[in-house]
């Protein structure tokens, strides 16, 4: 059979268009060519879902904007890594989104919580007296809202009994109103007491005890009210701060004993009289200071004959660290002497307490000086953590004559620290009461601050 | 009222007396010589002390001072912040702190 000629081109021509076709669309399937319209459809509902989530996800930033970035880098790693051509589709889709909303990655909260504090464990050997151990947990809680603003609380957690004593230390809100200038509200350490103000935490104290008079003695610890403190320079010299009002100390008037004496750990107000006090330091050059204290304050509970009495309390402190090449080490020098003086009054007058009359004017006086000597300088570590403190402490009898005795003591510490805020203590203390056996004591303690 | 003044003066010019001449055992430039050299300085300062020497001057008037690495940036925001209204230390001198505390590390 003859076949024509043309009829034989075309028979050509087709086999080799569909064989074109053929390899053609084989190589499409390899390289996203062309799509049938289910593909298409499919794609198409998958590109609504995939608009109606970036919606949601915009909705979801404006609402929890710290959340954003996370969940934007997890949409579009999360696309990228699957579903090849449709989920790169959503990575950049969602990567044309994001800008428009300026995306951080991880964004942190703005307050600043810190919990520090110190703890101690004690033994105490005093003569007269049982020996024992002690400790206490001392928590201080910071939070720093804004640069400006600072609460801080501190507890007293110690053993007691049968129990534990839990103690509310401070809790102040502060401002910081400029560079010189921090206002204060709630309970906070007496500024007219730098004592426990700046020593009395037990890792900082050098020695195991407090010293006689200006701790729990003639000067007030705690403060309930408002302060206003702060520093400022004079020159090359500086001066520092502290003023405030607040409830005050109550004068004791029932017991014999205290007559005369203040009260200082009775935080609530007994008249609407205020205590007004402060403090001012001066600082003529790096490492000294020397400070005046004061508080003046109407003691007397509100509608008895002791309202109208006048209280003032005064100290003076001094505070100097020298690093000294000549003796190769430290030296800490703390001193602060403080006096009271309430208002003459008759206390008891119609003897119904059964110690009066007793007509007074009451006067009491005390304060400590401590020398600190560390070998900072010297190479060998065990010589280098030791430390030598000496302290005199020293305070006056009860004004009616009839409480506690006048009181000297002498004490000498030896120190040794493991860390900068963690030190073991041994200290002997030479307490002769006036007239009164003595109470000398053995006192071994070790601290942490952290 | 008189005597009690009388006495606070007397007192305070006594002890204003023994801190200066204190300054006589102590030396200070050597020191101060030492910690300038020393690491890292803060590029802030104040009345012509570094960061460095502020925070040694101020934390060691009371207590031994801590290393930088003891806390992180963040702690020693809040623990210089609180120190600055214990010590009545000036903004300044909290900012100069604060800067070379967190570049010594």
């Amino acid at each position: 059979m003859k076949i024509p000629r043309c009829y034989l081109a075309a028979i050509i021509q087709t086999a080799l268009v569909i064989t074109v076709s053929s390899v053609a669309r084989a190589q499409s399937e390899e390289t996203d060519g062309y799509v049938t319209r289910k593909e298409y459809e499919e794609l198409k509902a998958q590109m609504l879902a995939m608009k109606k989530e970036l919606d949601a996800l915009k909705k979801e930033r404006a609402v929890a904007p710290k959340q954003e970035g996370r969940e934007s880098q997890a949409v579009v790693d999360t696309a990228s890594k699957q579903a090849g051509p449709e989920g790169q589709l959503v990575a950049d889709a969602h990567k044309q989104l994001a800008p428009e909303v300026s995306l951080p990655l991880v964004q942190l909260g703005t307050t600043k919580f810190l919990l520090a504090g110190w703890a101690e464990g004690m033994f105490e050997a005093r003569n007269g007296q049982v020996s024992t151990f002690s400790a206490s947990f001392n928590p201080i809680f910071l939070w720093e809202l804004t640069p400006k603003l600072l609460f801080d609380g501190r507890l007293e957690i110690e053993p007691s009994g049968g129990g534990t004593n839990v103690n509310l230390v401070n809790a102040q809100l502060s401002y910081l109103l400029n560079d010189y200038i921090a206002l204060g509200v709630g309970e906070f350490f007496s500024p007219s007491n730098v004592f426990v103000e700046r020593f009395e935490p037990q890792w900082i104290n050098k020695l195991p005890d407090r010293p006689l008079a200006v701790y729990h003695g003639i000067l007030p610890n705690i403060s309930v009210g408002v302060q206003v403190r702060g520093g400022f320079p004079i020159g090359p010299t500086r001066v520092d701060y502290a003023f405030y009002v607040s409830n005050g100390p109550v004068l004791n008037t029932f017991d014999a004993r205290t007559a005369g004496t203040l009260d200082f750990n009775s935080y609530t107000d007994n008249n609407d009289n205020k205590a007004v006090g402060g403090r001012v330091g001066f600082l003529p050059i790096p490492g000294v200071e020397v400070g005046y204290g004061f508080e003046t304050s109407k003691p007397g509970f509100q509608g008895t004959t002791f309202s109208d009495l006048q209280a003032l309390v005064q100290s003076v402190d001094l505070e100097i660290t020298r690093d000294s090449d000549l003796l190769k080490g430290r030296i800490n020098l703390f001193a602060q002497y403080a006096w009271s003086h309430v208002d003459h009054a008759v206390y008891d007058p119609d003897g119904s307490l059964g110690f009066g009359p007793l007509p007074l004017t009451a006067k009491q006086d005390g304060g400590y000086a401590e020398l600190a000597y560390r070998p900072t300088k010297v190479d060998i570590d065990f010589i280098r953590n030791l430390e030598l403190i000496f302290r005199w402490d020293h305070l006056s009898r009860d004004p009616s004559g009839l409480g506690d005795p006048e009181e000297t003591r002498w004490t000498l510490g030896l120190n040794y620290w493991l860390s900068p805020s963690t030190v073991v203590k041994a200290a002997y203390e030479w307490d002769q009461p006036n007239g009164e056996p003595n109470e000398n004591a053995l006192l071994l303690q070790a601290a942490m601050g952290f | 009222m008189i005597t009690t003044l009388k006495r606070s003066m007397l007192a305070a010019l006594v002890l204003l007396f023994a801190s200066t001449s204190w300054n006589l055992l102590a030396g200070p430039k050597a020191d101060q010589t030492t910690t300038q050299s020393g690491g890292a300085v803060s590029s802030d300062s104040y009345m012509g002390l570094s960061g460095e020497e502020l925070w040694s001057n101020n934390c060691l008037r009371c207590h031994n001072i801590r290393p930088p690495t003891m806390y992180s940036d963040a702690q020693w925001d809040v623990i210089v912040h609180h120190m600055r209204i214990r010590a009545n230390i000036t903004g300044q001198e909290q900012r100069a702190i604060v800067e070379f505390l967190k570049s010594a590390k």
